[in-house]
């Protein structure tokens, strides 16, 4: 059922029906067309905008559960063949690369010539540069090494309706005309899909170690101490992350609250700080020290928490215990109408019938990224803690003491989860931060607003989304206030 | 009797504009005499000049909304300004707008050192800041060479950066949040209580950088960071330029990102040991380079002999590290002199500020010095080697015909090779009225009418600081024009 105008604008073996039409995470599309080139992401995107289709935008698909209302798009636009490096300037320790590479693609690559991108979020091996970029995806690192937002410096844009835009450049400095490449960092491709992006490496460390420490239950405010006299020091720790006891039991054997604080630096400066925590050890508090192979095995371990868009039922099903629950997808929703050339199509899709009784029964896992004051996330986590004991929901969760930033995997009955999140929300909102849900099942995120309350300047974001995307064609209701 | 009525008679009166302000903020507070004037009719860029209606200093928020409305309905256009030491005109009247001067709300606000921030008002000083948290070991990074002057309103609208940029980022990596008041006079709050990664687009980016044309700046919080633990700095000698760029590609290769990574030439050279700190830099070397290495101090040496390794590889004639913190601080003092001490050596000067691809650096060199030769004027060069921000040094006499426009278009064309490497035509000084016409250098009409759309979303009159940053049709030719009878 393709057109033959999208026909002459990509190959047709580039195109392919969706038959997975009810994806349990949304965010789909009913065409599913691989850009192989920028050229294919311009054609695709202005004959959308001309024939008023809507497009989704996918490359590794772990961030398929963060945000949306919109079940499927008419077209879903795949950027993970587009992929590749394309240009290293080792000296200028630059790197411009292509939306669809993974992080470990890249990561691998660079390790070559000893330099590294400066990013840790979860899922490397699947999720893509573009991704992970669109949505501002960070680690426990961004401490010391800051988000995407520190590293990128350059992107060619390609706008809704097939204009290639370049923001920025490929040097590290620069102030000419807008800072227009942060619109685009975290903005969940609703502006424009980036086609190429340049961001700034850093030397892999010569040295890193890693020290976790341990402390006995009823101890936890000692956390606090112990970060805050690390901040206040002179030492250069690149995380200070806290670890729920389930969490560090997954990761640690051990099942008790956990700071992991890594050093990355000269051996001798990694070993001196080394010292230092051991000697600012609070009693009763113990310290497992992994140095090199060890410390980059644990990090590997800790990037794989949670769900990455493809692990839905084998947390449900496995890891957490839960039984059953497979998603509880709508049968009833509609499988026709799959022509491109019917522009009538409802594919946008805000209040279908698919929340029910039934559905709220399954198990299901959801992810919460917190923002709050650095000083808060033990306060957070901890309240994370019990929510979790009164909801009937197992967590796992870890939160930066340096960054502010916070993240609760979620496992639970859907109905049990969705009043979970909305009480860890107001426990973010009481403390002056705020909750997102970035990763939740489809049917779910329309009773529950992944974004929260939009801000006081939205007038401004609808703004600059009618500015690009006038026609609203792009990830279309994926963001914030159904931008 | 005769006095006064001769003084009423020449005093002149605040026309209908200048009194209602003074309705919002006090007489006492609104310039509206030519005399009082002139010193806003540039900032730190002086080739090209505007008189502003009237200066109105504002002490809170409010009185900026309150101006801005006022200015709105009166159709007059209006441009904030902290200290005027921007060097690319972003503060500059093109004629007849209002400038709303913030150097009067200077409060540190509120600190949070567990949380590492800092509350400010625009009018703060970049180093007053630093100078009030440094008893508890920690600083404010982003160092521009006027940050005993300039302001952090300033720094916010140039996305400021400074020597140490290097490792630390320039101002846009260290702003947290942003209270701002549009030019419809609404004011907002971006990136509340400095909390990273809130839900919507990236905001703080966006109007970090944005020369005055998005909003204005009420209040600021921003990262501050903690002393470092260690320091050294090393000065080398070298007698090839070339050999010195080579040295500032292999640190950078060998893994090691300084603290600050800077470069000046023999012209340059002479300028700075003709000024107010001399440190006896021998005259006849081609260039140094002045490295800092911060961060645990057990892991500083072990950089410090890689960097001096690197040196000797590149035939460095001598090589130093600083004995002391006063050895140090002349070295520095001395660098950030640069731009001032040209004054030493040449009756005027005019500064760029292009970005390399800093392993393209021996060949952009090579162009800029035929450049000198091609226009007969001399070039001097400070520059950020480490990342690549060059600053040539154009140096001429305004009262020899000829020579002011001649530099210029000196300048213009340092622009346009750094354009050819793939480089930016500016790294921290910002775009402002100076480099519009190079704008086309690195941008497409296209590229240039994305931005000016997302300008159109919070300034869709243009009441804010117009005319800057994007060429305008037919201004092109009238700067030129300009440039001739511009006295500097």
């Amino acid at each position: 059922m393709i057109t033959p105008a999208i026909e002459s604008v990509v190959p047709r073996e580039q195109i392919k029906q969706n038959n997975e039409t009810h994806h349990p995470l949304g965010n789909s599309g009913m065409h599913i067309i691989e850009a192989c080139s920028e050229e294919d992401i311009s054609n695709v995107l202005a004959y959308a905008n001309d024939h008023d289709k809507t497009v989704n935008v996918i490359s590794g698909g772990t961030k398929q559960g963060y945000g949306g209302t919109m079940k499927q798009a008419d077209i879903l636009l795949s950027l993970a063949g587009y992929k590749g490096i394309v240009e290293h300037s080792v000296g200028d320790l630059t790197l411009t690369v292509r939306p669809g590479t993974t992080l470990k693609e890249i990561s691998d690559q660079l390790a070559e010539k000893g330099q590294c991108i400066a990013l840790d979020p979860s899922w490397p091996e699947l999720a893509t540069i573009g991704g992970i970029v669109a949505a501002n995806d960070s680690g426990a690192k961004r401490l010391l090494y800051g988000s995407a937002r520190d590293l990128v410096i350059g992107t060619r844009i390609v706008y809704p309706d097939g204009r290639v835009i370049r923001m920025g450049g490929k040097v590290v400095k620069n102030v000419a005309g807008y800072d227009m490449n942060k619109l685009f960092i975290g903005a969940m491709g609703t502006l424009g899909v980036m086609s190429e992006i340049t961001l700034k490496l850093r030397p892999l460390p010569k040295y890193e170690a890693l020290s976790l420490l341990h402390f006995p239950e009823g101890d936890e405010k000692k956390i606090h101490d112990v970060a805050k006299r690390m901040l206040d020091s002179m030492m250069e720790p690149v995380s200070l992350e806290v670890l729920t006891p389930s969490t560090a039991e997954k990761l640690t054997g051990k099942k008790l609250h956990t700071l992991a604080i890594a050093f990355e630096d000269q051996e001798n400066a990694v070993r001196v700080q080394e010292k230092w925590v051991t000697e600012h050890l609070p009693a009763g508090a113990r310290q497992t020290v992994l140095f090199e192979d060890e410390a980059r095995k644990w990090w590997g371990q800790f990037r794989q928490l949670g769900p990455n868009g493809y692990n839905d039922s084998v947390h449900s099903l496995g890891l957490n215990g839960y039984k059953g629950g497979m998603y509880d997808t709508d049968p009833n929703a509609s499988t026709e109408n799959l022509s491109l050339n019917d522009s009538n199509n409802t594919t946008d899709d805000l209040y279908p019938d698919g929340y029910n009784n039934e559905s709220t029964a399954a198990s299901i896992q959801a992810t919460v990224k917190i923002g709050s004051q650095p000083s808060d996330v033990l306060g957070i986590l901890q309240k994370a803690e019990q929510l979790a004991v009164v909801h009937h929901i197992s967590i796992d969760a870890h939160g930066g003491a340096g960054h502010g930033i916070s993240r609760v995997y979620v496992y639970g009955r859907a109905d049990d989860v969705i009043a979970y999140m909305k009480a860890l929300r107001s426990e973010a909102e009481n403390r002056h931060g705020y909750a997102v849900g970035t990763h939740l099942p489809f049917n779910l995120r329309k009773i529950f607003d992944v974004w929260g309350d939009k801000p006081a300047y939205f007038a401004l974001l609808e703004g600059i989304k009618q500015t690009n995307d006038p026609k609203k064609i792009l990830n279309r209701h994926r963001f914030v206030g159904g931008i | 009797m005769n006095r006064m009525f001769r003084k009423k008679q020449t005093k002149q009166r605040p026309d209908a504009a200048a009194q209602l302000l003074m309705d919002i903020v006090g007489e006492e507070n609104v310039l509206y005499l030519k005399e009082d004037l002139i010193s806003y009719e540039c900032d730190g860029y002086t080739m090209e000049r505007g008189m502003p209606r009237a200066v109105v200093f504002v002490r809170n928020t409010q009185h900026v909304s309150d101006v801005v409305k006022r200015l709105n309905e009166l159709g007059v256009p209006y441009i904030a300004r902290g200290a005027g030491t921007g060097l690319s005109g972003g503060a500059t009247p093109l004629g007849g707008e209002v400038i709303i001067s913030l150097v009067r709300m200077k409060r540190l606000l509120h600190l949070d050192l567990e949380n590492r921030k800092a509350v400010v008002e625009p009018g703060y000083i970049n180093l007053k800041l630093t100078q009030s948290i440094s008893d508890k070991g920690y600083y404010y990074a982003p160092d521009p060479s006027s940050q005993n002057a300039c302001t952090i309103g300033g720094n916010v609208a140039e996305n400021s950066g400074g020597a140490h940029c290097l490792k630390y980022g320039v101002t846009t990596n260290h702003i947290l949040g942003l209270e701002v008041v549009l030019p419809n006079g609404e004011i907002i709050e971006i990136g509340k209580e400095g909390i990273p990664d809130q839900p919507g687009y990236d905001l703080l980016g966006l109007l970090t950088g944005s020369e005055g044309t998005l909003g204005i700046v009420t209040q600021i919080t921003v990262n501050i960071l903690k002393n470092p633990e260690g320091k050294k700095t090393v000065l080398a000698y070298f007698d090839d330029i070339d050999d010195a760029s080579q040295a500032v590609s292999d640190i950078i290769a060998g893994g090691i990102i300084p603290a600050a990574l800077e470069m000046m030439d023999e012209i340059a050279i002479e300028g700075v040991e003709s000024a107010a700190y001399p440190v006896g830099h021998p005259r006849d070397i081609a260039a140094f380079l002045l490295i800092e290495v911060d961060g645990i101090a057990a892991g500083i040496d072990a950089q410090i002999d890689d960097i001096l390794t690197v040196c000797k590889s590149n035939h460095v004639r001598k090589v130093k590290v600083a004995k002391d913190e006063a050895e140090r601080s002349l070295w520095w003092a001395n660098r950030k002199m640069g731009f001032g001490a040209m004054g030493a050596i040449s009756p005027d000067y005019l500064v760029q500020d292009g970005v390399i691809p800093r392993t393209r650096l021996p060949e952009v060199l090579a162009r800029i010095n035929a450049i000198s030769r091609k226009y007969e004027l001399r070039i001097a060069n400070i520059f950020h080697a480490g990342d690549g921000n060059l600053h040539p040094l154009i140096l001429f006499d305004a009262n020899i015909p000829g020579e002011s426009e001649r530099a210029a278009k000196a300048g213009s064309e340092c622009l346009q090779v750094c354009a050819d490497v793939g480089g930016s035509i500016t790294g921290e000084h910002g775009v402002g009225i100076e480099k519009s016409a190079e704008m086309h250098f690195i941008f497409s009409d296209e590229e240039m009418a994305a931005q000016t759309a997302i300008r159109h979303v919070f300034n869709p009159h243009d009441m804010l600081n117009p005319g800057k940053l994007f060429p305008e049709p037919g201004r092109c030719a009238e700067v030129k024009q300009d440039m001739k009878t511009a006295s500097v």
